[in-house]
């Protein structure tokens, strides 16, 4: 064993542990969802002001909501899954929601350029969703979709059915237009959250 | 002696070329790139070896050093985090392709030679139950771990990471238990009565 | 190079110093344990106020305490017997009770500092889950400690396992199996204290290893609670791990029965096809009833987990019989002289066979359903630990005190280790007979009759083993080479 043994131990140890710290946020994530999590909660990012068109046909836009919450998910209205679930829990805090307080509102999303305005409606229709509370819509062109995807950290992959795979996460954007929080994957908000 | 190291650059621009096939399924990213990765720096240091500076070796007391290194790489390309991002950012998997044969796999072949039996025996004792366990893991988790791939995709990449340990795990028993030469062959037999000699001897 | 000439060397005085470093840990913590495992019966009896906070705390110490000294005692028996036979490393040796320490350091640390109070089975999630009771921290302490300590036996099952194929060739042949199925003459078999070392490793390296991967598992939830893992593989694979790890124990301690007895009675242990099959059988029973238990069933049903678990009760069952019968044998018309040491790892071999008939009790679906979580459960393992392993442990270190250490005193310490200590397993096998719960701190009045009986037995066996280890730790000031 020589000198040579610790330092290179210690440098090893250093550069390695390091690593996985950077690579984890501080062994506190794994996943790359809940990295994005974590920044989100620190540091809240401005959502752009991308125009979007509702189930009724109304185009609007994030800087409408000035001043409420939205609680905000992405979903397609084929979608034989996940987006059930998403509509259940949103539709049970909907209707539990005092239809005068307009500080909280709705938002579904929809990332399936397939969709439209019937589909939308569909969707709505589904799960008695009702403008301006809670509005079922999708961005007005293919590039606002983008812009939406990124700065919501959304990653939308094919089931290789035809549909697509997501993992129904619940997004909050504050009074100020802001992403300020992802919720964790599964949590539902008619169970009482936030 | 020369083509033979051509294969280290081959193979490595070989992997870099199948780079979005293999890791298009997570079972292929995790249980054939990433060890391929390795096995590319494991060839590098049987090259390398004669030209490996006297300070190194001797400072890589045992194959501490190194194989410490091995397994803050290996994990660290191994976290769900790093598969994904290795997928969406160019420059990550630039990185991995850098740093799992360099930081891997280099360091791998040329300290496991100087890991003393009883320290290989409880790296791998680790390794194979771990690498169960993760697989395990991926195939019982009911969310997807990586944004970029499908739930069963990731319980592929569990069967795959199961099977590996199992094969090794029975590879390594059958050595332990049975011993080479296997003790019921006359070669065996006569190594052991050899032994037993010395020994008494020694007493 | 230092390292590779540490790990070669077998020099004998370290040697002998090492095993006395062992025993002396073992010797002191026992007693520290048994103080704890009285305190917990005086509560029980109202004879004495604990706060049922504390209480658990002291529950969880007791059991992680005895679980490692057992392990840490069984080690030094079988370390100290198998290198007359395999080269081992010192070095590694001694590393284990240096791990040991450390790991015993954190896990004190974690229960009277941290408070952690959630059972020395740590059970999932249960450590992160403490209502309050205790942090994180103090969670993570306590499994930090035993994977150090797990590192350590790992360390030491390996090199020994290392040594064993150098002179056998595989660990088939360590373990006799030529002999067992009759390809090879039974004198060219191992001796027992191979075959049992061979065990001993095979199980003990699949369970710490098992433990590891639960341990990491469990550690990465304490800080990223959003990382959970199936609720039943992790009490599968926590019990594989502490069954194995505290059957083991006995396996490694009935090697001073091979040992020592026949120094007494001047005849060599008889290893025969049985013998060897014996041993073969159980390695066999502990290596494939489990894992099909390990499967991840999402709802595995009750009776297959009290099947399971009474199969690796009796697992040791082959084992038990040929010791027993082969200790019979030995001692039958030796003409031996009894003294302590020779009592006391005959009474480990007596008391080993009973502990296993409640175990067996247990086991049966219908006595279990009245028995289980009783103290019928605290009374099955007190049996074949205190008055079993424990026994064995103590002999060993009485006869390594040597006959030059002041001895009038020692049977009667074996006489009241006996005595106390059967007393004390008998009431917790009443009070489970009459269901009285397990790990309850505050017990109805109906139970203190069972509880106060427990508690006299107890302070006798406590003080026996008192006049025993205290007896060994006079004798350390002797040189090495007066012990045997
Ligand atoms: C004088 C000696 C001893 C006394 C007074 C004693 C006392 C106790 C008591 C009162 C309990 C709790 C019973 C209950 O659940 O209500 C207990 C549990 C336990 N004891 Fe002992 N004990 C002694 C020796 C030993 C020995 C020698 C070992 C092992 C080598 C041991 C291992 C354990 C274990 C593993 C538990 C289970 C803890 C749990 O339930 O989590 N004890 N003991
Ligand atoms: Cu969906």
């Amino acid at each position: 064993m020589t000198r040579g043994f610790a330092l290179l131990l210690g440098l090893v140890l250093c550069v390695g542990v390091g690593a996985l710290a950077w690579a984890t946020e501080g062994f506190r994530v794994i996943t790359s969802q809940g990295a994005r999590q974590l920044s989100i909660a620190r540091h809240p990012i401005p959502v752009p002001n991308v125009r979007l068109v509702d189930q009724d046909g109304h185009t609007f836009s994030f800087a409408d909501y000035r001043g409420r919450t939205i609680l905000v998910d992405f979903i397609y209205t084929r979608c034989p899954r996940l987006c059930g679930v998403l509509g259940d829990d949103f539709r049970q805090a909907f209707s539990r929601s005092d239809a005068k307080n307009d500080r909280v509102a709705f938002l579904s999303i929809s990332f399936d350029r397939a969709d439209d305005r019937d589909t939308l409606r569909f969707y709505a229709d589904r799960y008695a969703a009702k403008t301006p509370g809670w509005r079922v819509a999708m961005p007005c062109d293919a590039h606002g979709l983008s812009t939406l995807l990124q700065t919501f950290g959304i990653t939308v992959i094919s089931d290789g059915m035809g549909g697509f795979v997501h993992d129904g996460t619940i997004y909050l954007v504050d009074e100020s237009g802001r992403l300020a929080r992802i919720l964790d994957p599964g949590t539902r908000i008619a169970a009482g959250h936030p | 002696m020369n083509t033979t190291r051509a294969l280290v650059p081959v193979a490595w621009g070989m992997l870099w070329i199948a780079r979005a096939p293999l890791e298009h399924e997570m079972a292929l990213h995790m249980a054939v790139q990433l060890p391929l990765l390795i096995g590319v720096g494991y060839m590098l240091a049987t090259f390398l070896r004669p030209y490996e500076p006297r300070w190194f070796a001797e400072s890589d007391w045992l194959g501490i050093p190194g194989l410490l290194l091995v397994v803050f790489a290996t994990s660290f390309w191994m976290l769900p985090r790093m598969l994904d991002l290795a997928l969406s950012e160019p420059w990550i998997d630039s990185a991995k392709f850098a740093s799992l044969p360099l930081l891997a796999g280099l360091p791998l072949g040329s300290s496991w030679p100087r890991m003393p039996g009883l320290g290989r025996a409880f790296l791998w004792a680790n390794f194979i139950p771990k690498l169960g366990a993760i697989g395990g893991l991926y195939l019982a988790a009911p969310t997807r771990l990586c944004a970029y791939y499908r739930l069963d995709q990731q319980a592929a990449a569990g069967i795959a990471l199961i099977a590996v340990a199992i094969v090794l795990g029975t590879c390594w028993s059958v050595i332990v238990f049975v011993g080479s030469p296997p003790f019921w062959s006359r070669a065996g037999i006569r190594r052991q009565r050899a032994r037993h000699e010395i020994l008494e001897a020694g007493e | 190079m230092t390292g590779i000439e540490a790990v070669g060397s077998r020099s004998r005085i370290n040697a002998t110093a090492a095993v006395r470093a062992y025993l002396a840990t073992c010797g002191i913590v026992l007693l520290l344990m048994m103080l704890l495992g009285l305190t917990m019966r005086l509560a029980q009896a109202q004879w004495i106020d604990v706060e049922p906070n504390l209480f658990y705390v002291v529950m969880t110490m007791h059991g992680a305490g005895m679980v490692g000294i057992a392990g840490l005692g069984g080690a030094a028996v079988m370390w100290h017997f198998v290198r007359r036979y395999v080269p081992v490393s010192t070095a590694i040796f001694v590393a284990n009770l240096v791990f040991f320490l450390i790991g015993a350091a954190l896990i004190l640390g974690a229960g009277f500092i941290g408070g952690f109070a959630g059972a020395w089975t740590f059970l999932y999630p249960l450590p992160g889950h403490s209502g309050g009771l205790w942090s994180a921290n103090g969670a993570a302490a306590y499994m930090a400690g035993l994977l150090v300590i797990g590192v350590g036996f790992l360390l030491l099952h390996l090199d020994i396992a290392r040594g064993i194929i150098s002179i056998y060739g595989g660990l088939g042949a360590g373990l006799g199996v030529k002999q067992a199925f009759g390809f090879a003459p039974e004198k060219d078999g191992p001796p027992p204290a191979v075959a049992a070392a061979t065990m001993a490793a095979i199980s003990n390296v699949i369970g710490i290893v098992v433990g590891a991967v639960v341990l990491i598992l469990s550690l990465v939830n304490l800080y990223a609670p959003s990382f959970t893992f199936n609720t039943l593989a992790a009490k599968n694979l926590i019990y594989y791990f502490g069954h194995t790890f505290i059957n083991v124990t006995i396996y490694m301690a009935v090697i001073a029965v091979y040992e020592i007895l026949p120094v007494y009675t001047h005849r060599a242990w008889k290893t025969n096809r049985v013998f060897y099959l014996a041993w073969v059988l159980s390695t066999l029973m502990v290596l494939t009833v489990y894992p099909h238990h390990l499967l991840m069933d999402f709802a595995m049903p009750t009776s297959i987990l009290v099947a399971g678990q009474i199969i690796s009760w009796l697992s040791g069952l082959p084992v038990l019989l040929v010791t027993a019968f082969g200790a019979l044998t030995n001692v039958y018309r030796s003409g031996l002289k009894w003294d302590a040491a020779a009592g006391l790892v005959f009474m480990g071999v007596a008391g080993w066979a009973i502990g296993i008939i409640p175990a067996v009790a247990d086991g049966t679906i219908p006595v279990n359903s009245v028995m289980h979580n009783t103290q019928w459960v605290p009374g099955h393992f007190h049996t074949y630990l205190l008055l079993g392993m424990m026994a064995m442990m103590l002999g060993f270190m009485t006869y390594l005190a040597g006959p030059k250490s002041p001895s009038h005193l020692a049977p009667a310490g074996v006489w009241l280790y006996l005595i106390g200590g059967t007393t004390f397993v008998l009431a917790f096998l009443a009070a489970g007979s009459a269901s009285v719960p397990r790990r309850y701190a505050v017990h109805l009045p109906a139970w203190l009759a069972y509880d106060r009986a427990g508690s006299i037995g107890a302070s006798l066996a406590v003080a026996g083993a008192l006049i025993l280890i205290v007896r060994f730790l006079v004798s350390l000031r002797s040189p090495i080479d007066a012990t045997p």
